[in-house]
């Protein structure tokens, strides 16, 4: 399963820091969230919550002094007993997906709620989604399949309404006109 | 009765003069009575007049008063609310305005239920605020920046990117009575002069970043009354329609209302609503939602003009005052130049509502010829000239030529030009907002009535008088529009967006669950009630110590002179023998004297 980021969605709101922190570390503070959603304005404009995504190569754990940092059940875990806190994960990560806190003794990340994300049933923008593999990328295989630049199209009426019926041609005994 | 979380106790107390601070606590009594935000605000300033008297706004004995509330940045439905309170250069009276975003939850993080700014620095400066870490920093290199150009200049010098940031323009800087504080790219608090108030204390901004859990008495038992507010929102049958358009949804049903402002109210519909409405917005300029902290509804919408000649500007906004008051207001209904007028009104830091009232003002004063292009420096304006209009704003801003005069407000302008009290719709000094209030005697009443002048934001009462009350009785018309006065103060109390309310029928005995399971206080519906009644008796009562009684309480001359002329409206005008009568009503319904004194001193 995969925790997927849809920029294109987030409103900004934080709800989703405030789900971590409250079910997580049961204080309301989105500081100690293990996600922050950065808002960026006015070049470029974005909005985008900052999660780990997982990596299959953990680079936070790459410059780990003591191997704190390992992969179970497809989570990047962080091991307490090991940590010496020094930090090297927070720069390791390429998306500052590793945080700190001042109350907190150790580093700390998304752990995917054990399977069951908080952040993504509080979102109100359903701009974060926890689906499994085989579904990342699907949208853009629609997409590039939908707008397919030689399709056809017929209209029709359908109870009084203008409809239009898109539909890839099949040539002439099946000959490729390209 | 104990207060058992929903503060910190704690007050920081920054004088600029001195460049120190100190935090000041308060006892449960003071977090009883007057709960947070607009009501710590007021009450601080009341003790401030009482011993002062009269303060100059733009002088250094005026204070600047930032009020969160308990329940802001707590995870409850629309939480991310912050006043500000001063006393405003506009009106020369108790004024506040109120910004969603992320700063007051930021400033509740760092620790503090309010900040009381006083004095003035020596030079242009930012006060930072990190947790404990309060200090002053010097800027004298952000004078005349931007409202972004500022923000980026402070995450500079503070090396902190995160950090939330409250900023004024050029005209803040410039002392424009109706220029506005800019945080989060486009949220102001627009109205009364904050930005004027904070350029006077050579105050150019404010950076904010707090680490620590905000103080909630029953974590689980707030989340149980939460959840079911978040899910009974999201069931509401114009939830999507709602993130999808916000308050630009408001443009279709002004107009279709007849209250649209027009060409400078001269009319109340739109011939071209359509065309600046939500749906153009969407189709042509949307391309992202934008809202403020933990609340699921997204009224903002940002945009982008994609080709013409305002191509390239973006902006999150505009929301239907904005739209209205730079659009229809100056005859025009190109959407592309609102983006830009708006997005131009917002870096200046000038108030797009009272840019839109002014500029409206001079072109019908141009028309009826109460001005010439000369007074203009030579510049003759007409309905829907976006060149000229853009011009006229950046004059303002930067009190160039005859922007030096309109950048005095309402006031200013009629002490110059006297004939102008026939077309500046004002209250106090404040320009009205963009809701005519010709049919509907209750808005009337609620502009003419407001603490702080011609703000919608005290009383919406027109839709419901429209739709529903043109033969109710007086008595149930004042009803409706006390009870609006009271309920939406509890709000800026609170800390919370009055939106859910108003726009998705969000029940107010919520906000009482909220409160009880964060102060561990059992308080009923009236009981929070009364406390905001208070808070009006007790800004009145400021009001009426600088001088405010009846004579001050009428709305906009318009109002009683010129009938609309057409629409659903159509023949409408506020008779002055019945506006007498209501407002005595008003008053004594109010329990204050025929004069409008409530009994309350400061």
């Amino acid at each position: 399963m995969h925790l997927t980021v849809i920029p294109e969605r987030c409103s900004g709101c934080k709800v989703c820091e405030l789900a971590c922190s409250v079910g997580r570390e049961k204080v309301n503070n989105p500081k100690k969230s293990r996600m922050r959603v950065m808002v960026l304005y006015p070049h470029p404009v974005i909005r985008m919550p900052i999660v780990c995504k997982q990596c299959g190569v953990p680079k936070c754990g790459e410059g780990c002094p003591t191997n704190a940092i390992y992969k179970k059940n497809g989570v990047v875990q962080l091991d307490k007993e090991k940590c010496i806190s020094c930090n090297q994960c927070l720069t390791g990560c390429p998306f500052g997906a590793m945080f700190l806190h001042e109350d907190i003794e150790h580093p700390f990340k998304c752990d995917l709620c054990d399977g069951d994300p908080l952040c993504v049933a509080a979102c109100p923008k359903e701009a974060l989604k926890f689906h499994p593999k085989h579904i990342l990328g699907q949208a853009h295989r629609l997409s590039a399949a939908r707008s397919y630049a030689k399709m056809s199209k017929v209209e029709y009426m359908d109870d009084g309404q203008k409809k239009t019926l898109k539909y890839a041609k099949i040539t002439k005994g099946g000959r490729d006109e390209r | 009765m104990n207060v058992k979380g929903g503060y910190f106790f704690r007050i920081l107390e920054v004088d600029l003069t001195k460049g120190t601070s100190e935090v000041r606590p308060f006892d449960e009594e003071f977090a009883l009575k007057y709960i947070g935000g607009r009501g710590f605000g007021a009450r601080i300033l009341a003790d401030h007049m009482k011993r002062k008297k009269k303060v100059d706004p733009l002088g250094p004995d005026n204070i600047l008063i930032i009020a969160p509330g308990p329940l802001t940045g707590v995870y409850l439905p629309a939480s991310g609310k912050n006043s500000f309170i001063t006393v405003s250069p506009a009106t020369g009276i108790y004024g506040d305005s109120s910004i969603g975003g992320v700063f007051g939850v930021e400033l509740r993080q760092a620790g503090y239920d309010a900040v009381v700014l006083k004095g003035r620095a020596r030079v242009l400066s930012a006060l930072s605020i990190q947790d404990d870490r309060v200090k002053l920093i010097p800027m004298p290199h952000a004078a005349g920046a931007t409202a972004l150009e500022g923000e980026h200049l402070v995450r500079e010098a503070t090396g902190d990117e995160d950090m939330k940031i409250a900023c004024i323009g050029p005209a803040g800087e410039n002392a424009v009575v109706f220029s506005c504080v800019n945080t989060d790219w486009s949220r102001n608090a627009g109205r009364i002069g904050i930005g004027a108030v904070m350029g006077s204390k050579n105050l150019k901004a404010i950076a904010v970043r707090g680490s620590k859990d905000l103080p909630v008495y029953d974590l689980p038992g707030l989340m149980e009354v939460s959840s079911e507010g978040y899910a009974l929102l999201k069931s509401h049958k114009f939830f999507k329609f709602w993130q999808d358009q916000g308050l630009m949804s408001v443009v279709d049903y002004a107009n279709k209302m007849g209250i649209l402002p027009t060409r400078n109210f001269q009319e109340t519909v739109y011939d071209k609503a359509d065309r600046m409405n939500g749906y153009t917005m969407e189709d042509r300029y949307k391309i992202g939602d934008s809202a403020c902290f933990g609340c699921s509804m997204s009224c903002g919408n940002v945009c982008l003009v994609k080709e013409g000649k305002y191509r390239g500007t973006v902006t999150e906004g505009p929301e239907y005052e904005s739209a209205a008051m730079l659009g229809s207001n100056l005859g025009t209904s190109n959407f592309a130049y609102i983006l830009k007028a708006n997005a131009l009104c917002d870096e200046l830091g000038v108030d797009t509502i009272s840019t839109g009232s002014i500029v409206g003002a001079v072109i019908e004063g141009l028309e009826r010829g109460f001005l010439t292009a000369q007074d203009l420096d030579g510049v003759d304006i007409g309905w829907g000239d976006e060149d000229a209009i853009i011009e006229l704003i950046n004059k303002i801003a930067l009190r160039k030529g005859v922007g030096d005069t309109l950048a005095g407000g309402a006031r200013a302008i009629i002490r110059r030009w006297p004939e102008m009290a026939r077309v500046i719709n004002h209250v106090k000094g404040l320009e009205q907002s963009a809701y005519d209030a010709r049919g509907a005697i209750s808005m009337a009443l609620g502009y003419g009535t407001s603490d702080i002048g011609a703000h919608h934001t005290r009383a919406l009462t027109v839709f419901n008088e429209l739709e529903t009350g043109n033969n109710l009785e007086y008595e149930d018309k004042i009803n409706f529009l006390i009870y609006h006065q009271t309920v939406r103060p509890l709000f800026d109390m609170l800390g919370v967006c009055r939106l859910p309310w108003i726009e998705l029928g969000f029940p107010e005995e919520y906000y009482q669950r909220f409160y009880r399971a964060i102060t561990g206080v059992d308080l009923s519906m009236d009981d929070l009630f009364a406390r905001s009644s208070h808070i009006y008796d007790l800004t009145r009562a400021i009001n009426v110590s600088l001088g405010i009684s009846r004579k001050d309480d009428y709305p906009a001359q318009r109002s009683f002179e010129d009938p609309v002329p057409s629409g659903p409206t159509a023949g409408k005008v506020i008779d002055r023998g019945e506006y007498e009568k209501i407002l005595g009503m008003y008053y004594e319904k109010r329990g204050w004297d025929e004069d409008g004194k409530p009994e309350l001193k400061i």
